[in-house]
């Protein structure tokens, strides 16, 4: 023993102990658990959401998706930092913006990343959608307002039956025609390819233009579906009976709170709240109520009660 | 004294092989909370050697094959046990007081330990390349983009997402639970607070 450990332990009863039949007993142990757990419960598997499985199944969803990528009334054109200079959704906390800090590391211009590149590789293979894109970028901003307005409105109002969508009719424009080619991309399983465009390509997979498409829409009732959504407990639920990260709870449970639930600063309030809390938990040996908290609630003398009886009654 | 020797006394000091490697305990480590420390490590050797299988053979055998199905589903369950003793572990250590008599290393170590633990999860659920892992990136983005993290920090870019997994934080956290268990080794059991003190209280 060192001269340190010696020096603590002076006057301590020792028992003898061996530490290698201990690691192998426990890790034999967890290894029987693990693997009678895997081979009865297995593992969370749900396929996910892709561009072909929303257009053949909800094409009405998916039009209206692209509509407002193409007008720009998405959530995503107004999301500010990392994807866009806007700064109206900010999540500030007191007056405080992190996302300021760095700003726009990732800029998406959705209109012309998610909707105009995708439709000008359809333009290649599709004269209509190639006349119609022609049109649209001959039209005025005013005119191109006007005719994206029309359509969104139309769609609010449109069925969706085993026949198709029907739309009433309008001046749209070349707008239809433009959403019909993104739809036809997406049912043909293709725009999340078309989305993924890089001078790195094959290497690449950075997919967050994929990703972004179905956020507002598909995914978010989805989620509501498997009770994944934020009011939901969110992150901390898997799909199935199965655990998620249970371990996220401290975390999660900030949004149950109904005064911060629908705060549009939640996330950076509650990434404050666990900034400071595992600070708290850091620094607990130096922070004078947290460091003698273990003395005033004696769960210690039920984990050392034979040492304090053995105490006792060699006192007796 | 040459610094052959000074490393010598150096290590007398701090520690020995009997540190390292002990055949004797003080006789008041005689609790269940004393088993949670060594279920966390071998928790995490399951982790580490089942995402090995995983990484040698990919995501086409694990998402497909049976055999790769029941390895991803070792490497899931090890991670919710490894949760489960690494939340017992910290419980019990905290009402210990394992903190006291110069052990403060030892705790902060293990708390920079959990947080990394609780990254290397995180990237994990993001690399599962399913709904989950979807939805979880989506929606994880806004928490991140919220405190600035978003800004270098992409869970919707799966080879980020994936090479932080497999690779920086499991080796982040092999190394901070050796120094972890190092210092452990080298302080020893913390002594239980003095049954007098209780008694005055």
């Amino acid at each position: 023993m060192s001269r340190r450990q010696d020096e603590y332990m002076r006057g301590t009863p020792m028992k003898p102990y061996d530490l290698i039949r201990e690691g192998v007993l426990a890790l034999a142990a967890v290894a029987v658990v693990v693997v009678v757990l895997a081979i009865i419960f297995g593992s969370p598997f749900a396929p996910t959401v892709r561009g072909e499985d929303v257009a053949k199944n909800h094409p009405l969803d998916f039009l209206k998706s692209a509509t407002d990528f193409l007008s720009g009334d998405s959530g995503l054109q107004a999301y500010g930092p990392p994807y866009t200079k806007d700064t109206d959704n900010l999540m500030k906390v007191w007056g405080f913006a992190p996302a300021t800090v760095l700003g726009v590391t990732m800029p998406i211009d959705a209109q012309k990343d998610l909707i105009i590149a995708p439709l000008n590789r359809v333009a290649l293979l599709n004269k209509d959608v190639a006349a119609a894109l022609t049109a649209w970028k001959a039209a005025s901003d005013d005119k191109q307002k006007a005719w994206t307005k029309a359509y969104s409105d139309a769609l609010d109002k449109a069925e969706e039956d085993s026949g198709g969508i029907k739309v009433a009719a309008g001046d749209y424009g070349p707008v239809p025609v433009m959403m019909y080619g993104m739809l036809a991309l997406a049912q043909a399983g293709l725009l999340e390819g078309a989305l993924t465009n890089s001078e790195q390509l094959p290497y690449f997979l950075e997919n967050t233009k994929a990703m972004l498409f179905f956020v507002e829409s598909t995914d978010t009732d989805v989620a509501g579906t498997l009770d994944m959504q934020g009011q939901q407990w969110g992150i901390t639920h898997e799909v199935g009976n199965l655990p998620g990260p249970w371990w996220l709870w401290p975390y999660a449970i900030w949004y149950q709170l109904p005064k911060l639930k629908d705060d549009s600063n939640a996330d950076a309030i509650v990434g404050t709240i666990m900034v400071v809390f595992f600070l708290l938990l850091l620094f607990a040996p130096f922070i004078p109520v947290l460091k003698h908290l273990p003395k005033w609630i004696p769960i210690y003398r039920i984990i050392w009660r034979d040492w304090y009886e053995q105490k006792e009654s060699r006192g007796r | 004294m040459s610094m052959t020797e000074k490393l010598q006394e150096y290590v007398k000091d701090t520690m020995t092989l009997d540190d390292i490697l002990p055949t004797k305990l003080p006789v008041y480590v005689n609790s269940v909370a004393y088993l949670f420390g060594v279920l966390l490590l071998s928790t995490l050797v399951m982790l580490v050697l089942s995402g090995l299988i995983l990484a040698i053979f990919g995501p086409r055998w694990y998402h497909v094959n049976a055999t790769g199905r029941f390895f991803h589903s070792v490497h899931f369950w090890s991670g919710q046990l490894f949760f489960l003793f690494l939340v017992l572990h910290l419980a019990v250590k905290y009402f210990m007081g394992a903190f006291r008599d110069g052990r403060w290393k030892t705790w902060m170590i293990g708390v920079v330990t959990l947080g990394a633990s609780i990254f290397t999860a995180f990237t994990g659920y993001l690399a599962a390349a399913n709904w989950s892992a979807q939805w979880h990136a989506v929606e994880a983005k806004d928490a991140m983009n919220a405190m600035g993290v978003g800004a270098f920090f992409f869970p919707t870019n799966y080879t980020q997402v994936l090479t932080l997994h497999v690779a920086l934080f499991p080796a982040l956290v092999v190394l901070l639970v050796v120094v972890h268990v190092l210092l452990i080794r080298h302080e020893g059991p913390v002594h239980p607070y003095p049954a007098k003190e209780e008694k005055t209280k």
